[in-house]
């Protein structure tokens, strides 16, 4: 951190995944600076999510470094990068869904802040119930806070879904396909949300919905069978051939 | 409204009446109940516990429970028996040794999940009925006779009365305890583990760490219920921690409701019961046993504790006139309190 303003917060380094005989993700660097808004495209199968799996400490690399805020996180489980500040969400809702939405937050809360394995209540708890509770505001669910989280609509779990990943002010945040089945008017509010997001945080963002995607990044990588094929602005995207052959020009699902 | 409010009044009163006959048993019933039914039924009810905690809240079905209380147990038994120790300190003694068992059986269950978490604590189960059964110091086969509880807890079979109360002040202590635990930060993170490991360890928790302290923390409740049986019976053996007995507690969780602590006392309670007069009406006890566990199982996957929720909110729908139950009142969120240091 001497100085170079743009040291990246995210560095990766020839990252590859392989599962059996396909490779996931082959080979792939990336560079994030810090504040960020990066969109991650590619058509379904391209290795996105494996990618941010393997960012997030979800799942072990078969080789390929990963840098995170200066310190090679390689070897680091999932639960010491969230300590370190990144957070994430999963492209299929991963809830604890015999919660509370409230409880849900509150524990995002605690998993960071400390106190884990308290037996008491404390002046924490307090704190954190607040997080729980701001957050819940901010993604629009304060009148859901009592619900279980398995009792809630699709579009709510989303929400919670998204909620889970900012309560602990992260300084990285990954989304997976945050607008996945969402309806028009929740894309909206997402789009929002997003473009409202403090530019202390850095945001890695997979998605498909080119309105939420291309709106709120400001760089593009695209992604094809695992590889990084092309990075750009999302203008340059745009006017890409390759990426209009791929993708664009299809029908995304 | 005032329909409600009487349904809920009569929930409640139902609730005190059970609550006063439990408590006075000793008064409203013979001797032989009491000893017999009553206290077999808190002991029982006390193991059952350990595992009705660790199900509901951290998702491990455990087969260990009765290892622990067997450890605690025989320990208290045979240091009181042989060695003289003063019953209460050979009763910590025993619970002490039973959570430490409870921290390595954990340690090492903890990686798994599911079925292989079973069978892991199957084999933990397995290990210590073969290790008590062989070896002398506990008695062997023959076990350890004539355990003799505190003085001030009186004789459990002529005079069962003291006995039952502080089985009955324990237990109780143990459901709040639980209770009590599965609110703070440590519970609540358990029941996420049980519900989602991954998503745990994408929020920064030890989903590990957490599942053997959950475990942990479950031992000294089966190890209290071992020394309370070794105390109620003045015995105990090998025979006491057997395979059998392992899936009788599991047995009498499931009956009672796995959602609910105190389903465990429920299906202790319906276990010791059918035991105490069902067993002499047919030589076919067993069988019947395992009907009534599979109709339970098929009707009502909260047990029996579950099936009286249900039937109550039955009822309650019922008297309301049919009326659809409207939607529970949205509370309104409590406002976030202004604070000035942590304000985001
Ligand atoms: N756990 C896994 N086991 C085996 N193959 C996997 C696994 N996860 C992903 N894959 C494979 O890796 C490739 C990339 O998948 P994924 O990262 O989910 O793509 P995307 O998120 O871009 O749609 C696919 O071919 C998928 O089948
Ligand atoms: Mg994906």
């Amino acid at each position: 951190m001497t100085g170079a303003a743009t040291a990246p917060v995210l560095r990766v380094r020839g990252l590859t995944r392989r599962f059996g005989g396909v490779v996931a993700v082959a080979d792939v660097d990336l560079d994030i600076a810090p504040g960020e808004r990066r969109a991650v495209l590619g058509p379904n199968g391209a290795g996105k999510s494996t990618l941010f799996n393997l960012i997030a400490g979800a799942d072990t690399p078969t080789s390929g470094s990963i840098e995170l805020f200066g310190a090679d996180v390689t070897r680091l489980g999932a639960r010491q990068r969230a300590r370190l500040g990144l957070s994430r969400t999963f492209q299929t809702s991963r809830l604890l869904t015999g919660l509370t939405v409230e409880d849900n937050l509150y524990l995002a809360a605690v998993g960071v802040s400390g106190g884990r394995l308290r037996l008491l209540r404390t002046a924490r708890d307090r704190t954190a119930r607040e997080q729980a509770r701001a957050t819940a505001e901010s993604v629009g669910m304060t009148d859901r806070l009592a619900t279980l989280a398995g009792d809630l609509s699709h579009g709510e779990q989303r929400q919670l879904e998204i909620g889970l990943a900012l309560v602990a002010e992260p300084r990285m945040l990954l989304l997976d396909e945050p607008a996945a089945g969402l309806s028009r008017s929740e894309r909206q509010l997402l789009t929002a949300l997003l473009l409202s997001l403090d530019r202390d945080v850095t945001l890695l963002l997979i998605e498909h919905d080119m309105d939420v995607a291309l709106t709120v990044a400001e760089r593009v990588t695209m992604m094809h069978d695992g590889v990084v094929i092309v990075e750009g602005t999302p203008a340059e995207i745009r006017g890409d051939q390759r990426v209009h052959d791929l993708y664009l020009g299809k029908a995304h699902v | 409204m005032t329909m409600d409010r009487m349904l809920t009044l009569g929930t409640r009163g139902a609730l005190a009446v059970v609550l006063v006959v439990v408590a006075l048993m000793p008064v409203l019933c013979t001797t032989f109940f009491t000893s017999q039914v009553g206290l077999t039924s808190l002991w029982l009810g006390l193991v059952a516990v350990s595992l009705t905690f660790l199900s509901g809240y951290g998702g491990m079905v455990s087969l260990a429970q009765t290892a622990l209380f067997g450890v605690a147990g025989l320990i208290a038994a045979r240091l009181s028996v042989e060695s003289g120790w003063d019953p209460w300190a050979a009763a910590l003694a025993g619970i002490l040794a039973a959570t430490a068992v409870g921290l390595l059986f954990g340690a090492v269950a903890s990686g798994s999940q599911g079925i292989y978490f079973l069978i892991i604590t199957l084999a933990f189960a397995q290990v210590t009925y073969f290790y008590f059964a062989a070896v002398p110091t506990f008695g062997a086969h023959e076990g350890i006779n004539g355990v003799r509880p505190p003085a001030v807890l009186g004789d459990p079979v002529q005079d069962p009365a003291r006995m039952y109360w502080f089985l009955l002040v324990v237990s109780v202590l143990a459901f709040l305890g639980l209770r009590h635990v599965s609110r703070t930060a440590f519970g609540l993170a358990l029941q996420g583990v049980r519900d989602d490991p991954v998503r745990m360890a994408a929020l920064g928790y030890n989903v590990r760490l957490h599942r053997t302290l959950g475990f942990t923390l479950a031992a000294p409740v089966a190890g209290a219920a071992g020394v309370l049986s070794a105390w109620s019976n003045t015995r105990m053996s090998a025979g006491s921690i057997s395979l059998a007995i392992a899936i009788l507690v599991l047995t009498t969780a499931v009956i009672g409701g796995l959602n609910r602590l105190e389903g465990a006392w429920v299906g202790a309670l319906i276990y010791t019961l059918c035991d105490t007069y069902l067993r002499g009406w047919t030589d076919r006890f067993t069988t019947w046993l395992g009907v009534v566990f599979l109709v339970i199982v098929l009707v009502s996957p909260g047990g029996v504790v579950g099936l009286l929720g249900s039937a109550t909110s039955w009822l309650h729908s019922r008297l309301r006139g049919g009326a659809p139950p409207p939607a529970a009142p949205s509370t309104p969120a409590p406002p976030v309190p202004v604070s000035s240091g942590g304000a985001r």
